[in-house]
């Protein structure tokens, strides 16, 4: 798929923003197959997913307006609001029970492209040497969170560590990745 | 009182997704008044947010984008109608004001609602649809009064016997098997009329002519988790106002 550069789609944005049809459709069929890959990564349910696809363009057709390029690019936006909207969705859901649903810790490891691929930004470079800098189940149980929506009891169970654990680990791997950062 | 620093793990996590239900329901509600939570949560979605470049993309279903076309469809309709929508409250609120007046019994009340919105109708475009619900515990106490304009997605709810709650707010809930989880339509307000509007204009007609409506007591300002917390007090099914 062709991306289309960033200030084509924030030129779309300011043109949905002033409620233009034609222009939704276009930023649908540039980021659609984008955001659906970051929606069913969380829900792996279809249907559920599906609505979920669905709310989220209902929100970017209704906060157009709010997007600020001095702030985030479009698809980093866009992105945003999907994300939300998928972990949402999967932590008000009642916990499935790994006795009724052992699929339910079957996590989808495929669908992202190698870490070391020569197309990414500089600032997923540098924010993945940050993450190299974790240990190795620290940092697999963030990226976990960040792309498979797993809560703290689904990590405790994956990891078999009380959740008191898992928790003091993110906190420590975060705190640590934002020392890296920088502020 | 909580420090920087917790700001900031709680605002790491929220962006992580980690936070449990109702600590990501309460980081969201703090953090449209609270800047500092705000701002926290920018930054760390500016920090974390490189990671969803890995992400590849994938074709997604072909009948989501007609879905969504509708649902901005019924949006704009709704945008662009206010004269009438403002001309329907003040519609209901006379009978319902004249029903008031009257002291009806409550079983009568509820009967009247249906003869008194059916006769109203006679006058009006035959493409109008307006559907009703008596929202109660059982047959002997309706507790609120609904009206649901299909077209332009305004419902309309009136306390009719509910007291209000200190410190706690009954949440209007849509329920529908296609919609898996019951969906928040708003906080039931203490003045005499609720308008909720365009909380509805994403759903289909078909879903809001089948759907259960439940009124639930939650904590004051709504359920802090998105789903129903409290007990559900009071339901009812919409059914068509007869021309």
């Amino acid at each position: 798929m062709l991306k289309p550069p960033a200030a084509d789609l924030a030129d779309l944005l300011a043109r949905v923003a002033a409620r233009d049809r034609e222009a939704f459709a276009a930023v649908y069929k540039a980021t659609s197959a984008k955001l659906w890959g970051i929606v069913v990564r969380i829900l792996p349910r279809r249907a559920l997913a599906e609505d979920v696809l669905q709310d989220v363009y209902v929100r970017i057709w209704e906060r157009a307006e709010t997007f600020d390029p001095a702030k985030a690019s479009p698809i980093t936006w866009m992105a945003t609001i999907a994300r939300n909207r998928a972990i949402d969705e999967v932590r008000r859901r009642a916990p499935i029970s790994i006795e009724d649903a052992p699929e339910a810790l079957e996590v989808e490891q495929g669908g992202l492209s190698p870490l070391d691929s020569a197309q990414q930004s500089e600032d997923l470079r540098r924010l993945q040497e940050c993450l190299q800098g974790l240990d190795p189940v620290r940092r697999e149980i963030v990226l976990l969170a960040y792309y498979n929506g797993l809560s703290r009891e689904e990590l405790a169970k994956r990891f078999a560590h009380p959740v008191a654990t898992i928790k003091t680990w993110l906190h420590r791997s975060l705190a640590q990745l934002r020392k890296c950062l920088g502020s | 009182m909580i420090d920087g620093d917790d700001i900031d793990l709680i605002a790491a996590e929220y962006v992580l997704g980690t936070l449990p239900a109702d600590e990501r329901a309460a980081a969201a509600r703090r953090a449209r008044r609270e800047s500092p939570l705000g701002e926290a949560i920018d930054a760390w979605s500016r920090r974390l947010g490189p990671l969803v470049e890995a992400i590849l993309p994938r074709e997604a279903p072909a009948t989501i984008w007609p879905e969504i076309a509708a649902r901005i469809d019924a949006l704009e309709e709704v945008l662009q109608t206010p004269q009438q929508v403002t001309a329907e409250i003040i519609g209901i609120e006379r009978r319902l004001g004249r029903w008031r007046a009257a002291a009806i019994a409550a079983t009568a009340l509820a009967a009247s609602l249906m003869l008194f919105v059916g006769y109203s109708e006679v006058a009006r475009a035959p493409e109008d649809k307006t559907l009703v619900a008596v929202l109660q515990k059982d047959a002997q106490s309706p507790a609120f009064l609904v009206s649901v304009d299909l077209e332009t997605r305004v419902l309309t709810i009136r306390a009719v016997a509910a007291e209000p709650q200190r410190g706690k707010s009954y949440e209007l809930w849509l329920v529908h098997d296609e919609l898996k989880t019951p969906r928040s339509l708003g906080i039931v307000g203490d003045t005499p009329f609720t308008v909720v509007h365009p909380q509805l204009a994403g759903y289909s007609p078909k879903v809001i002519e089948q759907a259960t409506l439940a009124i639930s007591l939650e904590p004051e300002g709504g359920s802090p988790t998105g789903a129903p917390t409290g007990p559900v007090l009071f339901a009812g099914k919409l059914i068509q106002a007869t021309k």
